[in-house]
């Protein structure tokens, strides 16, 4: 009944209310700019010792790099506080940084570190993000990758990739004039690469299982294709397809239960689907008359993307992962290949042939578009980021393999290794479980 | 209901009858002639008989007697048989006789009956006539007596009031008589109320002319006073009118200047409105990720000097990404530019500005 009754006071209070009272000046904005979020990364306190990583560095240098970020220069900063009792918020505010980060690292023995960080909100004094960590000196790089994360995540609202890693294939010759291939690793910068396998004969087309935790990847290790899965922690590998004739392009299955292959076991290049477990193979595409290849598998592990030129040339298809009638997908030119799947399905990217070159090119499945992002016309082997924001690829510089990544939207380029050796087929991994 | 043969025997009447109890005697007439002829012959051979032997003429004579006597007995038993069926022929048609005879009495008893009734219910229709011709005669009687009584009584009425008339016309005259009598007396009576009246008047009359003439003098000085008052009152109002007039018209100014002032407010608000856009817009990061379709509502506080004093969220986008870019951006844009006009001015510091930020 009161309420009833505040409520009818209320509305005639409305109804005898000056108007002017809402006549308030509205402004609409709806431009903005595109540009990267400027933030301040004060370097951390170190207490007077040395660090054996720049931490700072790396995460200054994992934001900028994702072009989501614009730190100011250091010579900019105002002040250098390590502790929040040391800021003076409105001095941040007259640099209009929509970030600060502080932090501080300290080592007892010189073997672990502690290291902590701070973001703050400088417009309303606010932390939205803090943490501590305490790490031996060879996890401070990582860490610096992890705390760029956070950062990334809280400030743009999308998962951080920073401490995901890449795998690639390079190419090198060594003193002595023998050539040697090695299936690497690297953080996601293209930065700490260390090796798999190496060989003298080619490896190929390694393949992230979905835990981040083996890899897949073809060997001609024993003079012809054969495709093997590989533990990374502790380097155990095994070799799941040696079968008569072609074995290649491996891809998980989102559940890492099944490995989607490329067999020419029946004399024609066709895509299969294996049971891991058992062995068990079914054959998923068939067509005498085309090579099927490059299979990889949508988000929902129903359906598998390859490439097949049963159309008379490379196109993109797609098929139920337990086969059936293959739909064409791609239509802009007359070459489209390699493709891959962003996380969330909604994309296709793949390398599209156009004037004599390859681009790295976007299709949106919904509609049907293709957006062609790259412009060196040497691309191949896309793969996307984790978070969907990112396809890394293989091109070439300078006579020479390297990789880069370029962001969904194209406005967004990295070169993520030097040229002088050659780097390709890369692939990126999925996020730390 | 009738069985139908029985009903068709009374529909043919009599004659039917006769002619199937006349078959019935036929059939029994040529039966029995044909058997009686045959017994008469052998009677004849006997005495044509010649005689032969004695002895065997007797023993002949008396086997024939014998025989004879026999026969004779056979006959009479056949005879008297024949005797008795005749006789129970005749009972039969005799049995039959009567029955057709009693039927037709009972046929001509019936007739007699039907008859008997329709004479009995022509008599009680009759008589129904007649009570009802009867009853009319009664009611017309009834009728007559009825209108009889009532002109009777028509006439004792008419006789009564002739009467009653009589008596007021001498109870009226009786009045009139006692009336003539008070009128006279009345008369004597009025001549001397108007004597004494007038006599009163004189009196009267003298006393009010006193009196009206100094109400007159009274009430001329009260017309005086009241002349006075009213031109007083006149003059007061006029000066009132005046005022008021002089004041609706300041206030008639005043609603000008200030829809003017309102107006020049608005004018600087709109253009002061660009300024501000065009200076969030400038320092607005959009976050990549952002979809059309955001929309975040934003009311923004300033001081006197341009500085914010309050950002709020009014409605949110639902993306806290989002809704900090736009707060970001208008604490970025501080401090705001500020209209020259100091009553554009005052109307923004109280009335803040409603900011709303939508990707394109």
């Amino acid at each position: 009944m009161a309420l009833r009754l505040i409520r009818f006071l209320a509305l005639m209070a409305m109804f005898f209310m000056p108007i002017q009272a809402f006549a308030v000046l509205k402004v609409e904005i709806t431009g903005g700019s595109d540009g990267a979020l400027p933030i301040a990364i004060v370097p951390f306190g170190s207490e007077g010792m040395k660090s054996p990583e720049d931490i700072t560095s790396i995460i200054r240098n994992d934001l900028e790099s994702s072009g989501r970020f614009a730190p100011l220069d250091n010579q900019d900063l105002v002040s250098r506080p390590s502790e929040q009792s040391q800021v003076n918020f409105a001095d941040w505010r007259l640099l209009r940084s929509e970030g600060l980060v502080i932090g501080k690292i300290s080592s007892q023995d010189g073997e672990n570190y502690q290291v902590q960080f701070q973001l703050f909100d400088v417009y309303r004094g606010q932390q939205l993000a803090g943490k501590r960590y305490q790490v031996p000196a060879s996890g401070l790089r990582a860490l610096g990758h992890q705390i760029a994360d956070v950062i990334y995540e809280t400030l743009t609202g999308e998962k951080g990739i920073f401490s995901t890693r890449l795998a690639f294939v390079t190419q090198i010759t060594a003193g002595d004039g023998k050539k040697w291939f090695a299936l690497q690793i690297s953080d996601a910068d293209g930065a700490n690469p260390r090796t798999v396998l190496q060989s003298t004969q080619p490896i190929m087309s390694p393949s992230w299982g979905p835990d981040g935790d083996q890899l897949a990847y073809v060997s001609f290790e024993n003079g012809k294709t054969e495709v093997f899965v590989q533990q990374l922690q502790s380097g155990q590998r095994k070799s799941v397809a040696s079968f008569e004739g072609i074995n290649s392009a491996p891809a998980w299955s989102p559940d890492g239960k099944k490995l989607a292959l490329t067999l020419s076991r029946n004399g024609n290049p066709e895509i299969y689907v294996m049971e891991l477990a058992n062995g068990d193979l079914i054959r998923v595409t068939n067509n005498a008359q085309a090579i099927d290849t490059e299979a990889v598998w949508s988000p929902d592990g129903s359906d598998i993307y390859f490439t097949s030129d049963r159309g008379g040339r490379p196109q993109i298809y797609k098929v139920s992962a337990s086969g059936g009638r293959a739909e064409r997908i791609s239509f802009e030119g007359n070459y489209n290949a390699s493709p891959d799947l962003s996380p969330d399905g909604s994309k296709l990217a793949m390398v599209h042939g156009a004037n004599g070159g390859f681009y790295i090119a976007v299709q949106d499945l919904k509609t049907g578009a293709i957006h062609v992002l790259t412009d060196s016309g040497k691309a191949e082997s896309p793969s996307f980021a984790p978070n969907g924001q990112m396809i890394l690829y293989a091109t070439e510089q300078k006579g020479s393999g390297i990789l880069a990544a370029v962001s969904v939207d194209g406005r967004i380029h990295q070169r993520l290794s030097e040229s002088g050796t050659v780097v390709r087929e890369p692939a990126w991994s999925p996020l730390k479980k | 209901m009738k069985h139908p043969i029985v009903q068709t025997l009374l529909a043919g009447g009599t004659s039917t009858i006769l002619h199937i109890l006349l078959f019935l005697l036929l059939i029994f007439s040529f039966d029995m002639p044909t058997d009686i002829r045959q017994f008469g012959q052998p009677e004849v051979e006997i005495v044509q008989a010649t005689v032969v032997d004695e002895d065997l003429i007797l023993e002949e004579m008396a086997r024939l007697q014998e025989a004879e006597e026999k026969k004779r007995a056979a006959e009479e038993e056949r005879q008297q048989k024949l005797d008795e069926q005749l006789e129970k022929t005749q009972d039969e048609l005799a049995r039959k006789e009567q029955e057709f005879l009693d039927m037709q009495e009972r046929a001509k008893l019936d007739a007699e009956q039907r008859k008997q009734e329709a004479e009995l219910e022509q008599q009680r229709l009759k008589e129904l006539e007649q009570q009802r011709i009867e009853q009319e005669e009664a009611r017309k009687q009834a009728e007559l007596e009825r209108q009889q009584a009532e002109q009777a009584k028509q006439q004792a009425e008419a006789e009564r009031k002739a009467a009653e008339e009589a008596k007021q016309k001498a109870e009226a005259e009786r009045l009139a008589a006692e009336q003539a009598r008070e009128e006279a007396e009345a008369k004597r009576k009025a001549e001397e109320e108007a004597r004494r009246k007038a006599e009163e008047e004189a009196k009267r009359k003298a006393e009010e002319e006193a009196k009206l003439k100094a109400e007159e003098e009274a009430k001329r000085k009260a017309a005086e006073d009241e002349a006075k008052r009213k031109a007083e009152a006149e003059r007061l109002a006029a000066e009132k009118s005046r005022a008021e007039a002089e004041e609706a018209l300041q206030r008639q100014l005043d609603a000008e200047a200030e829809q003017r002032k309102q107006q020049r407010i608005t004018g600087i608000l709109d253009s002061y409105g660009l300024q501000i856009q065009q200076r969030i817009t400038r320092y607005w990061t959009k976050p990549a990720n952002a979809e059309a379709g955001l929309l975040v509502t934003l009311e923004v506080k300033l001081i006197p000097g341009g500085d914010i004093r309050s950002v709020r969220v009014i409605k949110s986008s639902g993306s806290e990404i989002f809704d900090r870019s736009a707060e970001n951006a208008v604490y970025k844009a501080a401090p705001m530019p500020m209209p020259s006009d100091p009553d554009a001015a005052q109307k923004i510091i109280n009335e803040g500005i409603e900011i709303y930020f939508k990707p394109e």
